[in-house]
């Protein structure tokens, strides 16, 4: 039995093509035939290895603040936290321009910080391998916060109420019953920091620069082949693309029950 | 829904129809490399308020990318390239280019650098340039081999010469390998240091009409490609640091 009415129907398809017609056209234009010889020059090689690399320290750093941050919001109703949890969820919502102007404004060698930082050792942030893992820690622990503040407040409380009565420490609820409660949102909230880490560009771009083995990522290597080498830049593109799917593929349950609350 | 999809395209056609139909021949769409962005802004300004009702609208970045762009089939009238190379990339729709400008890469620094000669740059100092696709780039790297002073290696390849224009400007960086042309427009901010082979540092600027039917049929365009190659605009042009050949 069809439960859909033609008209929504008719829409909902045009919808689903829109967004796969131009997934699918980058996989019709990426030269499959000299695929990985596309991929195999070594500017490629090393954007991508370092993409990979700063990536996963950014998303460790996201774990080890994000998931306290949202540990805390889901559990105080202070006014402090009223307040912070717009501050720290804005970088979702911010153009990546704006994110990379803010981070300049805080630890350029002018910045707030940066100045003091530049005085006394003569160092800056910008314009190093550090300026990526910053930029990627700046756009993907929000992700991280919102899911999994979103999962701790859906857990049921009698659990929590039933260990403290057996005299858990707030630590201990957390770690042995928060985390492992919520580990799919976690899990959830952990992959899509990542992605939006790896797919990170604009921010960088304008906070850490372009240098190929230092700042130079994946998406801006796209960049920059789009103009010289276009097939390289498909292939790289591609490989971005299978990797979004493959996240999406895995998690589409977690990530269901994570937009659900 | 064919009520519905009917419906909705006749308001939107009524909405746009007009305005569009009023503004399509008097639209000139320019592409312009980024180190035009000062004077071109202001030769467009005077334009348009000798032709009012004449809507300029300038896109600029690198010739690179702005090349790729029309490659794709960006919608442009005339394009100002800050090198050869990317005008003969889209020979197709420009095929008859002009030599147009030249402009020379320095190395730029704030009026207060202590950085006085090109070997200022072998301290600790953090400077950039543009990256090696791009003309202010291939520029830079062909001065630098050239001179065979600077033993260091830049903090970043900028996407283009705006950009690390800009960079210099905030102050993030020491130095940066921009246009002679950059620091006469910012007189009081910065100074240049130029290279000893000012033949390896200079860039010929091309630009060109596109052979389009949308352009030709377009008077204002044509207009627009005249006063840009004319003599105001040229003198103007010089004025600010450009040199100007034909």
């Amino acid at each position: 039995m069809k439960r859909v009415d033609p008209v929504t129907r008719f829409l909902a398809w045009c919808g689903a093509l829109f967004i796969a017609a131009p997934i699918l056209a980058i996989v019709i234009k990426v030269p499959w035939s000299h695929f990985f010889s596309a991929l195999r020059s070594d500017s490629s090689l090393t954007a991508v290895w370092l993409t990979l690399w700063t990536s996963v320290v950014a998303l460790g750093l996201c774990v080890l603040f994000g998931i306290p941050l949202a540990w805390w919001l889901s559990r105080s109703s202070g006014r402090i936290t009223a307040l912070i949890r717009p501050v720290v969820l804005a970088p979702i919502a911010l153009p990546p321009t704006v994110a990379g102007l803010a981070l300049l404004g805080l630890l350029d060698r002018h910045g707030l910080i940066g100045q003091w930082i530049y005085r006394s050792l003569h160092w800056q942030l910008p314009f190093t391998t550090y300026a990526v893992i910053v930029a990627g820690v700046f756009v993907g622990m929000p992700f991280l916060v919102l899911i999994c503040e979103s999962h701790f407040r859906q857990l049921p409380a009698e659990i929590e109420d039933a260990a403290r009565i057996d005299k858990a420490s707030n630590f201990q609820v957390f770690r042995l019953i928060a985390i492992p409660q919520a580990r799919s949102g976690v899990i959830t909230g952990v992959v899509l920091a990542w992605a939006r880490v790896l797919g990170e560009f604009g921010a960088t771009m304008m906070f850490a620069g372009s240098l190929p083995g230092t700042t130079q990522t994946w998406t801006m290597q796209i960049y920059q082949e789009l103009n010289v080498n276009p097939d390289t830049a498909y292939a790289l593109s591609v490989l971005l693309v299978a990797i979004a799917m493959a996240i999406i593929f895995t998690l589409r349950k977690p990530l269901q029950s994570a937009f659900r609350s | 829904m064919a009520t519905t999809c009917a419906t909705l395209s006749l308001a939107l056609t009524t909405i746009t129809a007009p305005a569009a139909t009023a503004a399509s021949g008097h639209t000139v769409s320019v592409y312009a490399a980024s180190s035009l962005t000062k004077v071109y802004t202001a030769l467009a300004a005077k334009f348009q308020a000798a032709f009012p009702g004449v809507n300029v609208k300038i896109s600029y970045g690198s010739s690179t990318t702005l090349a790729t762009q029309i490659n794709a089939g960006a919608p442009v009238d005339i394009f100002a390239s800050a090198d050869v190379p990317d005008m003969t990339a889209v020979v197709s729709e420009f095929s008859a280019p002009k030599n147009y400008l030249v402009n020379q890469v320095v190395i730029a620094v704030p009026k207060s650098s202590a950085i006085t000669t090109e070997a200022g740059l072998n301290g600790k100092v953090t400077w950039l340039q543009c990256g090696h696709t791009v003309p202010c780039g291939i520029a830079a790297d062909a001065a630098l081999k050239s001179d065979g002073v600077v033993t260091t290696s830049p903090v970043s390849l900028e996407s283009s010469d705006a950009n690390a224009l800009a960079k210099l400007l905030a102050g993030s960086v020491d130095a940066a390998l921009v246009y002679k042309t950059d620091v006469i427009a910012n007189p009081t901010k910065l100074r240049a240091i130029s290279f000893s082979d000012t033949t390896a540092a200079s860039t010929q600027y091309q630009i060109g009409l596109s052979n389009q039917p949308s352009t030709l049929k377009n008077h204002w365009a044509q207009t627009f490609y005249n006063y840009l190659t004319g003599y105001d605009a040229r003198k103007f042009l010089a004025a600010n640091g450009f040199v100007i050949t034909q």
